[in-house]
């Protein structure tokens, strides 16, 4: 009755090996060929259009035109006229200032609400969740054509909300709130309601016991919802080619977008590769080190059944 | 749970009710341009002259470098204005978007506005420009007088001519042996020789394309007095017949239909194609990559008139500028002999002063500045309208429709037709 | 409608209870603020900009409409169209990118070692930033120079002379593919992890009942892993009736890739008709909701039982 004396199955599929290496058995010598051939697929899949990107990068001039897996020359060319280039400098800086300040907005006042979600009783709960939740369904282009225009007709304490960072921030926690909020709800949700009951049980209020226990146990939680919110402002083009003009409040997305190229190359791909693998390379680093962190975040609800 | 589906709801069902029976409203008044002329922002000759400050110049890509050495000359006069150059995306699309964003929002970042000479007269109908009328009326004996009808609209000036252009065919020498006189003998040749490319991606350039032959062809875009449209026409029937021809026997690559200016230039510096239609920029570019080429004015379709169309960028000083002076002085200087000599020779941006074209170091570089010359002067300009984007996107939509997806030229037309007229009627 | 409220504890809880309600609603009160202002404002200033239409030839001048717009949009073809494309490629891209997901997160669930090295690879394409990796699809599938084409010349394969992104059907293909690159992965990680909790044992006992590999695939995996899988769809086919970035940098449009939100937004910049610009917004934003209602029909049940887990 062992599984190894379970004969090949006759047509191999990449699902049927896996299914036996489930069990925890292995699969078979035939199963373990198909594995492998799926992670090499699996690896080149993923990877090659990366690397491709890392190849033009280091291309230059007339070599970009063609489809050498390797540079020929490779120079760094490309890298350092990015940096010389201010707007692209800005761009970064640009960026980081929308994408966090959205960021660290959306992880404070959604903490709050997210542990009145899980912990708090109250009225309405239901109909406040989906509201929130279906924000986060609002197609970028419904907000983008007003909030042009409000934001360039009306003034806010005499400020034109157009081409500033506010003026970015606040469209981006549109999408950036609903989601930390969706993923810190479920973490409050897991940690356990004995530790607050004595807190409280000592004295504290509420928002004491949120403050002082819940919060630091939930800092995993905050760091994937915060890294999740802000790769997903990071990688927001529509409002950011709406809502400025100026390449010195254009997020990356946009600068790269709209790249007319620093030195006199007729189409700067070298330089849209570099800056791409600039603006990439922290990012993957984040991620690979925060990976079970993020796909906890991401699954947060989904494997609740 | 369906409150908000509800609320939604609600919230569409006032307003249908409010709105009574679909649209009311009152009339559009036609195509004048009538917003224009309303803002009052005139710049004389005399702002210029004791003008400071900074100035930023916001135009389409620099390709070659003359714009940002001209901005150097100029700043080293140190005459007190200090001008930055901004660069706009290649794509004309994307520099059109970029501008009417910033005007949108009353931005200032922008004093003076390259724009395309199609966009002006929309830029202006918006009150975006700045009327500029003695300005150019102080100096309009320099100019080569097409330029400046793409400026002038109710009678006004609203920019100043920067550079025209106007199309020639390219031929290699070393497979083409002789230049075509007709269009249908150059596809010929193209079978043959090595093929004929130009700017068939959808966009404005297309229509440019498309209308120096059906221009050629006797057809035409408007009725004479532009009111309505007349594209659905059996020589514009015929001209798009004959460019869906190309493409099929071969005499034009299919990737044709991704091209703009840049992508057919590379095309033909790669030998991709062995004659090419674009703008007079590629002579310079063409010559410094080492290719033996000629080029001649555009040929004639059958037995029409030989036709161009009059390109080119103006510059204009948008009303929210802070320094409308100092951006003045600054166009004087770029539209003046020493800078237009340079833009002439070293980018191949043809000038829109009739002195350069006499001067013998231009003659020397371009020496086809003549018949330039020439096609400027007949040049035909493309529809002067506040909706031109609308029109434009009607003819390069439909004709790409037919090139790349085959749809027969007369339901292109007929569709080009009935959306042109639309867009003539935009309130 | 208030949810199940769980009973009250012998404990007298009725003062505690207020002070719960007024926390929670200083709670959640600046969130809802903020929606309010960014999400609900916008949207009910988008519909009411889409009974108007304004003057481009009067700058300033505006006229009420009522639904005129939204009635020239639902008879113009080029709203159907769009409707069409966006929900060809949604279709489309969320199947492939199910079924890939599926087979990678299966994969990685194989117990073998290297298992984190695949799961940090299989993050990088969803890692990259959007636009810049369409701007690398777009020159690996260019016409003459790109990759692609040199690849397929070389192996001598059909259709090395494709224009990818020139050719109706080619520049869907080419825009789907670029997106399930970028989020097959990312399905991937969601399924791994409905995965991971699938107990040994429940696979054990078939086994011992004799049910064939593929048997246990479709009886046990795919309905424990139903819940995932459903949340996957909902956040994909959300996000793909939406797509944006892809269009614009690939074709801006052209050869049937002109999706909703494009459409819209062209209207909107390119034309700048703000009126029937923000009807086709506001149709847009109701499609979608109108998808995400449906799904929630179907999960609804995980949201209450989001709500009532406390």
């Amino acid at each position: 009755m062992s599984t190894e004396a379970v004969a090949q199955p006759a047509g191999r599929t990449r699902t049927r090996a896996k299914a036996r290496a489930k069990v925890g058995k292995g699969p078979g010598r035939g199963g373990q060929v198909l594995l492998w051939l799926g992670v090499i697929l699996t690896i080149v899949f993923c990877l090659f259009p990366f690397y491709w990107m890392i190849n033009t990068s280091l291309k230059t001039g007339a070599e970009l035109s063609t489809g050498h897996l390797f540079p020929h020359h490779p120079s760094v060319d490309n890298y350092t006229s990015i940096f010389k280039n201010s707007d692209f400098t800005t761009a970064l800086k640009t960026s980081a200032i929308v994408a966090g300040g959205s960021t660290i907005i959306a992880l404070t006042i959604g903490s709050f609400a997210a542990y009145a979600l899980a912990r708090l009783r109250f009225k309405f709960k239901f109909l406040i969740l989906a509201i929130i939740l279906s924000t986060t369904t609002f197609p970028p282009i419904a907000i983008a054509a007003p909030l042009f225009k409000i934001w360039t007709s009306n003034s806010i304490f005499g400020y034109h909300l157009y081409n500033t960072y506010p003026g970015l921030i606040l469209p981006f926690l549109t999408f950036v709130l609903p989601l930390t909020i969706y993923i810190l709800t479920s973490f409050f949700q897991e940690i356990p309601k004995d530790l607050e009951e004595a807190a409280l049980v000592d004295g504290a209020t509420r928002f004491q016991a949120f403050r002082k226990v819940v919060v630091p146990l939930a800092a995993p939680g905050l760091v994937t919802a915060g890294l999740l919110a802000f790769i997903f402002a990071w990688n927001e083009f529509l409002l950011s080619i709406t809502l400025t003009s100026s390449a010195n409040r254009r997020p990356v997305s946009a600068a790269i977008a709209f790249f007319t190229g620093s030195q006199q190359f007729e189409i700067p791909l070298g330089t849209i590769a570099a800056a791409t693998v600039t603006i990439t390379v922290p990012l993957i680093a984040l991620v690979i080190i925060f990976q079970k962190r993020i796909v906890a975040g991401l699954t947060a609800g989904a494997v609740k059944g | 749970m369906n409150k908000k589906l509800a609320s939604a709801g609600a919230i569409l069902a006032c307003a249908a009710i409010a709105a009574g029976c679909g649209s009311s409203g009152g009339g559009s008044t036609g195509n004048t341009v009538a917003g224009v002329g309303s803002n009052g922002k005139t710049v004389t000759p005399d702002m210029a002259k004791n003008a400071k400050g900074n100035v930023t110049w916001c135009i389409g890509k620099d390709t070659t470098g003359a714009f940002s050495q001209v901005v150097k000359l100029y700043n080293n006069q140190n005459s007190g204005v200090h001008v930055k150059l901004l660069e706009l995306p290649t794509s004309a699309d994307q520099q059109h978007s970029q501008l009417t964003q910033r005007e949108q929002a009353k931005s200032s970042e922008c004093d003076i506005l390259g724009m395309d000479v199609i966009w002006t007269a929309e830029f202006a109908a918006q009150g975006w420009l700045r009327d500029v009328t003695p300005a150019i009326n102080a100096r309009k004996s320099e100019f080569i007088p097409a330029t400046l009808g793409t400026a002038q609209i109710n009678g006004k000036y609203w920019a100043v001519p920067f550079n025209t252009n106007a199309g020639f065919l390219y031929y290699n020498t070393s497979k083409v042996k002789k230049a075509p006189t007709t269009w249908q003998e150059a596809y010929q040749m193209a079978k043959t020789d090595g093929g004929l490319g130009y700017q068939g991606a959808r966009y404005e350039g297309l229509t440019v394309n498309f209308l120096e032959l059906l221009y050629s062809n006797g057809g035409k875009v408007l009725s004479d007095d532009g009111k309505k449209a007349e594209i659905d026409s059996p020589q514009a029937q015929q001209v798009l017949s004959f460019m869906q021809q190309g493409l099929k026997d071969g005499a034009v690559p299919k990737s044709n239909s991704t091209w703009m200016e840049e992508e057919s230039r590379n095309a033909f510096q790669n030998g991709k194609v062995a004659l090419l239609r674009n703008w007079p920029y590629v002579y310079a570019l063409a010559k410094q990559a080492g290719v033996k080429f000629d080029l001649v004015p555009l040929p004639k379709f059958g037995n029409g008139q030989p036709a161009s169309i009059l390109g080119g960028y103006n510059l204009g000083i948008s009303t929210y500028s802070k320094n409308p002076g100092g951006a003045l002085s600054f166009i004087n200087f770029a539209t003046g002999p020493a800078a237009q000599k340079k833009f002439f020779i070293k980018s191949s941006l043809p000038a829109v002063i009739t002195q350069t074209y006499n001067d013998p170091a231009v003659k020397k570089a371009q020496p086809f500045a003549p018949e330039l010359l020439k096609a400027v002067q007949q040049g035909k300009p493309r529809p002067v309208s506040p909706v031109y984007p609308q029109i434009s996107q009607a003819i390069y939509n439909n004709v790409y429709s037919a090139l790349s997806s085959g749809t027969s030229p007369k339901s292109a037309l007929s569709k080009a037709q009935s959306q042109i007229n639309k867009a003539l009627n935009t309130f | 409608m208030s949810a199940a409220q769980a009973t009250v504890a012998a404990r007298p809880r009725r003062r505690s209870e207020v002070s719960e309600r007024r926390l929670a609603a200083y709670l959640v009160s600046p969130s809802l603020i903020v929606i309010a202002i960014v999400a609900a404002y916008p949207i009910c200033y988008a519909i009411w900009l889409s009974l108007h239409q304004y003057s481009l030839i009067h700058p300033g001048l505006s006229r009420w409409v009522g639904l005129g717009n939204y009635r020239d949009a639902v008879t113009s073809s080029e709203f159907w169209s769009a409707t069409k494309i966006t929900f060809i490629f949604t279709v489309i891209s969320v199947f492939l990118e199910l079924v890939i997901g599926l087979g990678m997160a299966l994969l990685m669930h194989a117990a073998f070692r290297g298992r984190a090295v695949l799961r940090a690879v299989v993050l990088v394409p969803w890692a990259v930033l959007t636009v810049g990796t369409a701007m690398m699809w777009k020159t690996i599938f260019d016409a003459d120079l790109g990759f692609a084409n040199q690849v397929l010349q070389a192996l001598h394969l059909p259709g090395g002379h494709t224009v990818w992104l020139g050719q109706n059907g080619y520049a869907m293909a080419v825009m789907i593919f670029a997106d399930v690159w970028k989020t097959a992965p990312f399905m991937a990680l969601l399924l791994l992890a409905g995965l991971q909790v699938i107990p040994d044992d429940v696979y054990e006992a078939a086994k011992v009942d004799g049910a064939t590999a593929w048997q246990r695939f479709t009886t046990i995996t795919l309905p424990l892993l139903r819940p995932a899988i459903l949340v996957a769809l909902i956040f994909r086919t959300l996000d793909a009736l939406r797509i944006f970035d892809l269009p614009f940098v690939l074709t801006q449009g052209s050869n049937g890739t002109t999706t909703l939100s494009l459409y819209a937004y062209q209207q909107l910049t390119q034309n700048r008709l703000i009126g029937p610009g923000s009807a086709l917004a506001v149709l847009t934003f109701v499609i979608v909701m109108a998808v995400s209602f449906l799904y929630i029909r179907l999960v609804g049940g995980n949201i209450r039982a989001l709500a009532d887990e406390t």
